[in-house]
């Protein structure tokens, strides 16, 4: 999966802290989303998308497997 | 913030603490384990040098006071699983796994190789290697997702 959370974070001119703060989860849960080592679960993914204000599909793409 | 300083082992270790909710759990954790740890080994250190009456309710209730402590451990435990985030939840099922799944290995393992001529070693070392591979999934995991 991949995201666009960096980017939107970056728009926000927020710190990986500061949207961890936001979304209730700890630093390293953010970290781990943008570097797609971790896929969060539907609920947090309905956060972001509520906190950035836009649909959960143009924040996450699915990488097709080839 | 100094950016040049040097990470703390604790800090290379766990990556990062997990939600302020998380660790106030785990600190009331560390607390009830440094309590159950008290009262293991006194007990275990008073039954054995024999400083309690050989009859009555007072052994009993000596040997039983870990247990009783353990049940809060349990709670403490299942508590700051609560309170973690989701990443730190994997975290913890993967090191619970790695503690459990490969300590059986390990101790199942071992009894073999004693039956062979190996050493004879305590149960207590022996159920050490759990909390130990625990500790060292712990690490795994937050380096992994760091």
């Amino acid at each position: 999966m991949k995201n666009r959370l960096k980017v939107l974070r970056a728009e926000n001119d927020w710190t990986q802290a500061r949207l961890a703060r936001e979304l209730d989860v700890s630093r390293q849960t953010i970290n781990a989303i943008e570097t797609g080592k971790y896929d969060p679960s539907l609920p947090l993914a309905f956060k972001m998308a509520r906190l950035f204000d836009q649909p959960i599909e143009d924040i996450f793409t699915e990488i097709p497997v080839s | 913030m100094n950016e040049s300083k040097r990470p703390s082992y604790w800090s290379w270790a766990l990556s990062d603490p997990g939600t302020e909710r998380f660790q106030r759990a785990g600190r009331r954790l560390l607390v009830t384990m440094f309590v159950w740890g008290v009262c293991q080994s006194g007990s275990s250190y008073l039954i054995q040098h024999g400083f309690l009456p050989a009859a009555g309710p007072i052994p009993w209730v000596v040997a039983a006071l870990p247990s009783v402590v353990a049940v809060f451990l349990l709670v403490g435990y299942s508590r700051m699983l609560r309170e973690a985030d989701e990443l730190h939840r994997l975290i913890q099922l993967r090191a619970l796994a790695l503690g459990f799944g490969g300590g059986y290995f390990v101790i199942s393992g071992y009894l073999l190789l004693e039956a062979a001529g190996a050493p004879t070693l305590r149960v207590d070392v022996l159920i050490a290697v759990l909390p130990l591979l625990y500790a060292v999934g712990l690490v795994l995991g937050s380096r992994r997702y760091r």
